[in-house]
């Protein structure tokens, strides 16, 4: 039983390339995959390449995990246009894939601060009050509203502080924005490319694409490190690669610079309560630049509070490092947004790199160079909440590319979802545990996670093969003690259903092993090499 | 579901402070403990301590982890107790109730009649000392890394830096060392070490190994793999200093930065915690602000040697059983137990006057020489003890004679002070 299974995970790790598809889509991030799963409603011959072992390995698993409603955004741009479009498709993008999706939020805080102080110097207290406690949020609701913001709502002082007690008391007003959502990227991204998967796409990891092939104008194929796919329409959803992609099949002309983010992380233990919303400063336009957009103070769907993200130019598209600048530059920022927050609780610090062009708008065009080829391509903040209307947009160019514009019959709409143990009542814990009783073995003890939930990763359509991947798709070492306890456990899992020596598991693919050999592996003579 | 189970006593954690309380209840008589463990087996950290050391007070000998949990380990299963390997409490109630799972019995309903918290701690990580950097494999903290070698037969790392002079860290020096691993240095922010001097002159100086005070690691490069770790010098205020940064090359990161006390069941169950020790306030007989639970060991504060673990385990669990069997009524009044000049932390905090003797352990801020550690009240010594030195890292136990506390009782709150040993109008044992 237990050979077949792991016959079953080796084709499933290393299946052949096709030799041809309708569709090809390049990069796995939560777009790629959102794109390959709308193609399915209406052809199952899609194929994802992703040049990582697992989907979401980008930007898609190192953001904010916002669903902004575009009221930061610029209005007359395609990202605001999308955003706001998007954010109103979300509760339905979402349907049937078993992932969390709530609607928390955004307060914006008005403060003394809000106002650059050679505007405030200008204006007598009076005047400065009206402007802090009725000008500008009504400013605010006024601007949303001309964007298509629906129910925004002025807060005065009182029901800011009513509402979240830990933002600072010099808050003069507020405005609500009940639109923003909260959604886990990477279980998103993971989500929508099983759904894929059910509905009949193909997604092959470690798969890098390394040219495109054009011919009289025509996109005819995919070229990649593992064998050639041919192919009438390709995708470039490559994330921070997206010009480079471009540039292989000579559809190219924008660029992108890389963009780093770096965001703090807090024990949930600690800050499930601590802000039920979003919360972010209000800053007048034209005030001294910050390096972000706006970034702010959120709970995660799980309850952590994260605190960021930064925003870094960088050279190297693959930094995802955190400098001690960028740490500090956070608790400066939000302390006094902020002043009470717990910052002993930290229990983890990533960062992720954002796709600009240098026109700081999507780039979302059926190429008029290249027929067939599709750029997707400067997704950043807020893409995560365009992306619905991001697929849809797509779509329009597929279907005048020759995509069906019936729906099929026999698409699935549902993907069903592993249970997490953290979440159930007793009672349904009890219950799997009788049928199962690998239910009962707690692998994660700070996430409470279970021996079951860990194998359903492992196992599941996509499969986790690494310490990060079963990690994203069930928390186990997201916690307090950050995979101290539980580390071996899984590995020794991972080792045991891969049928692989432990020593070869590895943290996120590639030359990163846990282990470097075992016990007197190193006692031998090489050692006098090394001096 | 299972019915609900009553027993008088449910100890959770299966170490050294679970184990003491368990058999001290035993012992004075309670029928009917149960033991709860998460892990597969009993003896919670001492399994994977295979170095010596244990046990100097509570045996006179020194033994390795093993060889002192087993010593606890044959009792208690000699003392017809429940005992629950595997299983893991999710949720401790102010009502005393619990629950728990394991993957045989599925969701257990409990309801005891006392409680003793013995979870210990666990180790801090590096985010939580914020070192910058990549997030590579290959950054791994020093207890984790004991359990690989020790009880797994697997080697974290070959080419090894570790941050951090806590006893932890400096026996994994010694312990990458014997496998054939190299060690390029043990780096120590503060300007002292933080481990036991037998440690240093055992793990370090036997090894030529050698140790950076006032250095910490500011980047760890490697997007995979570690790859190399940056390390500073660091300031007066702890802050690296600029221009003094070298590139260390290595595979390794072992971090051996400070340990928590785990006492996220104790939050759910509403116990108050003392922010200085990150554990229960406690009173003499180890009992927290829940009436009925109960607390010993690392949970309660982290203590340097296994023999004071068990020793207020044994006051916990023989508490814990006479608040069973007398239904000893908690004295509403207590005094509060403070740390004076030179104290970072006093445990027990609060003093109720059960009669009996009481230790008070407690930490110093900084190291010190020729000095009296001494228990007062009102200006009155009630306790005292000389010592040639103390350091942060070394606790210091403070028995007090049981007459003078209930004396004392009248007087109003107790301070814990070290004082120059010129100091102090009287020179007590």
């Amino acid at each position: 039983m237990k050979d077949r299974a792991q016959g079953h995970l080796r084709e499933k790790l290393n299946p052949e390339l096709p030799a041809s598809a309708r569709v090809v889509v390049v990069g796995a991030g939560v777009i790629g995959c959102a794109i390959a799963r709308e193609i399915t409603r209406y052809t199952p011959d899609v194929v994802v390449l992703e040049k990582e072992n697992d989907v979401a390995c980008g930007a898609s698993k190192a953001n904010n995990a916002e669903v902004h409603s575009g009221i930061g955004e610029e209005v007359g741009t395609l990202k605001q246009k999308l955003n706001v479009r998007g954010n109103y498709m979300y509760d339905e993008f979402v349907a049937g894939l078993g992932v969390d999706f709530k609607r928390q939020g955004l307060l914006i805080v008005v403060t003394p601060r809000s106002v650059p102080p050679e505007v405030a110097e200008k204006m007598s207290p009076e005047q400065l009050d009206e402007l802090l406690r009725v000008r500008i949020p009504e400013g605010i609701v006024a601007y949303g509203e001309a964007a298509g913001i629906k129910g925004l709502r002025v807060l005065s002082r009182e029901e800011v502080l009513r509402r979240e007690p830990n933002v600072t008391p010099e808050a003069v007003s507020g405005v609500f924005d009940p639109n923003y959502g909260l959604v886990c990227p990477y279980k998103l991204t993971i989500a929508l490319a099983e759904h894929a998967v059910i509905n009949g796409a193909r997604v092959f990891l470690n798969t890098e694409v390394t040219g495109i092939r054009v011919e009289d104008g025509e996109v005819k194929g995919v070229i990649t490190n593992r064998g050639e796919i041919a192919a009438p329409l390709v995708i470039n959803a490559a994330g921070v690669f997206a010009d480079e992609v471009a540039e292989m099949a000579g559809a190219g002309g924008f660029r992108i610079h890389p963009r780093k983010g770096a965001t703090l992380l807090f024990d949930r233990q600690v800050t499930s309560e601590y802000v039920r919303s979003s919360v972010a400063l209000f800053r007048m336009p034209g005030m001294k630049k910050e390096r972000s957009k706006g970034g702010g103070a959120m709970p995660t769907v799980e309850g952590n509070l994260q605190l960021g993200p930064t925003a870094v130019e960088v050279e190297d598209k693959n930094d995802t490092s955190i400098s001690a600048e960028e740490i500090e530059e956070i608790f400066e920022r939000f302390h006094y947004l902020l002043p009470s927050f717990p910052r002993e609780a930290v229990i983890s610090a990533f960062s992720g790199v954002r796709a600009p062009t240098y026109e700081e708008d999507f780039v979302i065009e059926a190429s008029d160079k290249v027929r067939g080829f599709v750029n997707v391509a400067g997704i950043q903040s807020p893409g995560l909440a365009s992306a619905p209307a991001i697929v849809e947009m797509v779509m329009g160019f597929l279907h005048e590319l020759g995509i069906p514009r019936e729906p099929r019959p026999d698409f699935d709409p549902v993907r069903p979802a592993t249970p997490r143990f953290a979440e159930l009542d007793d009672r349904e814990r009890d219950a799997l545990i009788r049928k199962d009783p690998r239910w009962g073995n707690i692998v994660c003890r700070c996430e409470y996670v279970t021996e079951a939930e860990v194998l359903a990763a492992i196992h599941s359509l996509i499969p986790a093969t690494d310490m990060d991947g079963v990690k994203r798709r069930t928390r186990t070492g997201m916690g307090r003690c950050q995979g101290g306890f539980c580390g071996h456990r899984v590995a020794a899992i991972l080792a045991r259903e891969l049928g692989i020596p432990i020593t070869e598991v590895t943290k996120s693919g590639g030359p990163s092993p846990l282990y470097l050999g075992e016990t007197k592996d190193f006692l031998c003579s090489e050692r006098v090499g090394h001096g | 579901m299972a019915k609900v189970r009553k027993p008088d006593l449910v100890v959770i954690g299966a170490g050294p402070a679970g184990l003491g309380a368990a058999l001290a209840a035993r012992e004075a008589g309670l029928r009917d403990v149960m033991l709860i463990e998460r892990d597969v087996e009993l003896g919670g950290i001492l399994p994977q301590c295979i170095h010596d050391g244990f046990g100097s007070i509570v045996f006179g000998e020194t033994l390795t982890g093993p060889q002192y949990a087993q010593r606890f380990i044959d009792r208690v299963e000699k003392a017809d107790m429940d005992i629950k390997l595997n299983t893991m409490v999710l949720d401790l109630r102010p009502d005393r109730s619990l629950t728990a799972v394991n993957s045989r019995d599925g969701i257990l309903e409990i309801k005891p009649r006392a409680v003793v918290l013995a979870m210990g701690c666990r180790e801090r990580t590096r985010h939580q000392v914020l070192i910058p950097g990549y997030r590579p494999a290959g950054v791994i903290c020093a207890g984790a890394a004991q359990r690989d070698i020790n009880i797994e037969g697997l080697m974290p790392g070959r080419r090894v830096v570790i941050l951090g002079s806590g006893d932890i860290g400096l026996i994994m020096a010694r312990r990458f060392t014997l496998e054939g691993a190299e060690v390029e240095g043990v780096y120590e922010i503060m300007d002292h070490p933080g481990g036991l001097t037998r440690n240093l002159v055992q793990c370090l100086h036997d090894y030529d190994i050698p140790l950076h005070l006032s250095h910490t690691v500011t980047f760890i490069h490697g997007r995979k793999r570690v790859e190399a770790v940056t390390v500073s010098r660091v300031d007066g205020n702890l802050k690296p200093m600029p221009g003094t940064e070298r590139l260390v090359p290595c595979d390794t990161l072992v971090l051996s930065v400070g340990l928590i006390p785990e006492n996220e069941l104790s939050r759910r169950a509403g116990v108050v915690l003392d922010p200085a020790t990150g554990g229960p306030v406690v009173d003499e007989r180890m009992e927290t602000s829940v009436e009925g639970i109960f607390a010993c060991g690392n949970v309660m504060n982290v203590f340097d040697l296994v023999d004071y673990v068990t020793h207020t385990a044994e006051v916990a669990g023989r508490a814990a059983a006479e608040y069973v069997l007398r239904g000893v009524a908690r004295k509403p009044e207590a005094l509060r137990v403070r740390p004076g000049r030179n104290v970072r932390f006093v445990v027990p905090q609060l003093l109720r006057g059960y009669g009996g003797e009481v230790s008070f352990y407690f930490r110093v801020s900084r190291p010190e020489r020729a000095v009296r550690a001494r228990l007062v009240t009102g200006g009155i010594p009630l306790a005292a003890k000389r010592a040639r030195m103390v350091r942060p890292p070394e606790m210091v136990r403070l028995r007090a004679d049981p007459e003078r506390l209930v004396e004392a009782l009248s007087r109003g709150d107790l301070t814990v002070e070290v004082v120059p040993e010129d100091e102090g109008p009287e020179r007590q044992g």
